[in-house]
């Protein structure tokens, strides 16, 4: 009687205590790994290296950075580039997309090759995509480098300088390079959208869709007025999934274009990367990564409180 | 009309192909041609053409030049095929990415089967907060950890304490991909029916003989998604490495890659035959188990 009690106590001490036991080894870890780091930044961004050591300097990092023409040209850049990005591969993605759920044949084989470039690092997407524009000897360059097509003296992507922008100093129309980092991450990004659209088309009812065609609504109607507002939670995840990893991925534009022609290519991301491990200015470095830090937490609350996570997983 | 709908979906489709094969394919080309066929003013597709023809298949200049240059083969009478390959690549990059990825991609599975079975199975206080909390982990950006990653990686160099680099980038790549997979693992579990599990219990099974005999079977497909997906973001990920790691021969293969960019400005086909080496372990993983991809990365993102 006595044994079979303390079982049961013991058995419960357990179950009780079994979800922190669970829990731990990876709380720690992402103690260690991310939110320790993640305050040291912070921390950091107050401070500038002296020979002594590290002093507080206030707002000054914020301050400095704020100053520079650097930094509001490579916001420029980033917001040309997230917008060409995301809009490029959501139109692409969503056609390819409803083109996969409609019942025809070799769908498995389609999504198969569409998603091997997800599978490639964006090292070695940018290196593919440089290969083919390398001046003079890419195999794009033929063409695009030829006086005739390209007037007047062909096109080098890797060279060409930015044209000049229309409205103050935003940096539109883009530089080629520009243009060219913008496909390339499409071309990355494209097959992860198409699988979560398609994923989402495969979600929205047939019925739903059958009585509204029923009801004389026609093809452009029903993706207009059913389809799309059906799938908006899911248009939004995948819209803030593809601003924070073109917000973060600095891969492609090391083997791309490394920042230039120039500055051109310049996102906020490489800049934080030159600041940093360029120029060795680590609390600036720290200030901007903050600012970027913030600005992925904003599209993060944004993506809970529309798709409601938080009120699915209580 | 039928039909004219369906020919053209078909026709969008396969242009879609084209598009995300095409760039990969002219790599392919590169890297299997010689120096003087590279830089050749136009550049030429195929290296196929002969003074009277623009395309003849028999006079193919087709070379391995780009491979040798990357694997660079020596004789040597100790190994099975004859010849060792000693390029940097393959023998220090390429098994520096396969441990760094196996290792953390297994203890990565590891923890967040136990957390994610703990998120989804029992409800304790700051559940919900702690969730939350490692879902805005992930917005942390990259380049912000590795700040301080960097600056601590650097004073522990400096200390005494024992540092190892392959550890240190190990337990780095853990906490990156960490997060991500304790919400893709969570709901893996949630669609496991808690009924099975309640049924054992009531039978006599213990709660730990629950976890290993009903519930770990059940989330083994998902464990391997999380598995997968791991591996495969470990062995592509490029600034932690080069960044983080100071001894040349812990270095990954991201890493050698951009070194050989350097080098080689003007030997494509060098370029070319590394990007292909490097991608390829992953493709044919990925073609083998690309169902447990799509899982992954739908579950992942939808919840996340």
């Amino acid at each position: 009687m006595q044994e079979t009690l303390h079982r049961i106590k013991n058995s419960k001490w357990l179950r009780n205590s079994l979800p922190f036991w669970l829990i731990m080894p990876t709380i720690l870890v992402l103690l260690v790994v991310q939110v320790y780091p993640a305050l040291y930044t912070g921390w950091l961004s107050l401070q500038e290296r002296e020979p002594a050591g590290w002093t507080f300097v206030g707002f000054k990092n914020f301050e400095r950075l704020f100053g520079t023409s650097q930094f509001a040209e490579s916001v420029g850049h980033t917001i040309v580039f997230l917008v060409g990005y995301v809009v490029l591969t959501m139109i692409i993605g969503f056609i390819t997309a409803f083109l996969l759920s409609r019942k025809i044949r070799f769908t498995g084989f389609y999504l198969t090759l569409l998603f091997i470039p997800w599978v490639i690092a964006q090292i070695i997407a940018g290196l593919v995509f440089r290969l083919l524009v390398v001046p003079d000897y890419g195999l794009l360059s033929g063409i695009l480098q030829n006086p005739a097509i390209f007037p007047p003296n062909g096109l080098s992507i890797l060279t060409a300088v930015t044209p000049r922008p229309w409205i103050g100093d935003f940096p539109f129309p883009p530089s080629p390079a520009m243009l060219l980092l913008i496909l390339a991450s499409t071309w990355r990004a494209l097959p992860f959208v198409t699988l979560l659209l398609l994923a989402a088309i495969q979600t929205v009812s047939k019925e739903v869709l059958e009585s509204s065609r029923i009801d004389g609504a026609n093809g452009w109607q029903v993706i207009r007025y059913i389809m799309l507002p059906l799938m908006l939670p899911t248009l939004v995840v995948t819209i803030f999934n593809l601003t924070l990893s073109g917000m973060n991925g600095v891969g492609m534009v090391f083997s791309l274009t490394n920042g230039g022609p120039g500055t051109s290519t310049q996102v906020l991301s490489y800049m934080l990367y030159t600041i940093g491990w360029g120029q060795l200015q680590f609390g600036r470095a720290a200030a901007l990564a903050l600012i970027i830090a913030v600005i992925n937490w904003l599209l993060i609350t944004g993506t809970l409180r529309i798709t409601r996570v938080e009120k699915r997983s209580i | 009309m039928r039909n004219w709908k369906q020919i053209l979906t078909h026709l969008f489709l396969i242009l879609a192909c084209l598009f995300a094969m095409l760039p990969i394919m002219t790599t392919v080309l590169i890297s299997f041609k010689r120096q003087q066929d590279i830089t050749r003013k136009p550049p030429v597709l195929f290296p196929c053409d002969t003074e009277t023809k623009s395309f003849d298949i028999s006079a193919c200049r087709w070379a391995v030049e780009g491979y040798q240059r990357v694997l660079a083969p020596k004789p040597s009478e100790d190994t099975l095929l004859g010849f060792s390959l000693t390029g940097n690549m393959i023998k220090t990059y390429l098994p520096n990415t396969l441990m760094y990825a196996t290792i953390s991609s297994l203890l990565v599975v590891f923890l967040a089967g136990t957390s994610g079975y703990a998120f989804s199975r029992f409800q304790f206080r700051g559940h919900n907060a702690l969730l939350k909390g490692i879902l805005a982990i992930t917005g942390v950006p990259l380049l912000t950890n590795l700040l301080a990653l960097y600056q601590m990686a650097v004073t522990l160099r400096k200390s005494t304490l024992p540092f190892d680099d392959r550890v240190f980038i190990i337990v780095v790549y853990i906490g990156f991909f960490l997060p991500l997979s304790v919400w893709i693992a969570k709901g893996f579990f949630d669609a496991i029916p808690r009924d099975l599990e309640e049924a054992a219990l009531i039978d006599g099974c213990s709660p730990i003989g629950v976890l290993t005999r009903i519930t770990m079977p059940l989330a083994l497909p998902g464990l391997l998604a999380v598995f997968l997906l791991t591996f495969v973001n470990v062995w592509n990920e490029f600034i932690a490495g080069y960044l983080l790691i100071a001894k040349n021969e812990y270095k990954p293969a991201m890493f050698g890659l951009y070194d050989f960019l350097g080098q080689n400005i003007i030997n494509l086909q060098v370029i070319a035959a590394a990007c292909i080496l490097i991608a390829l372990p992953v493709v044919i993983l990925f073609l083998f188990a690309r169902n447990s991809f799509f899982k992954a990365l739908v579950e992942g993102a939808v919840k996340g």
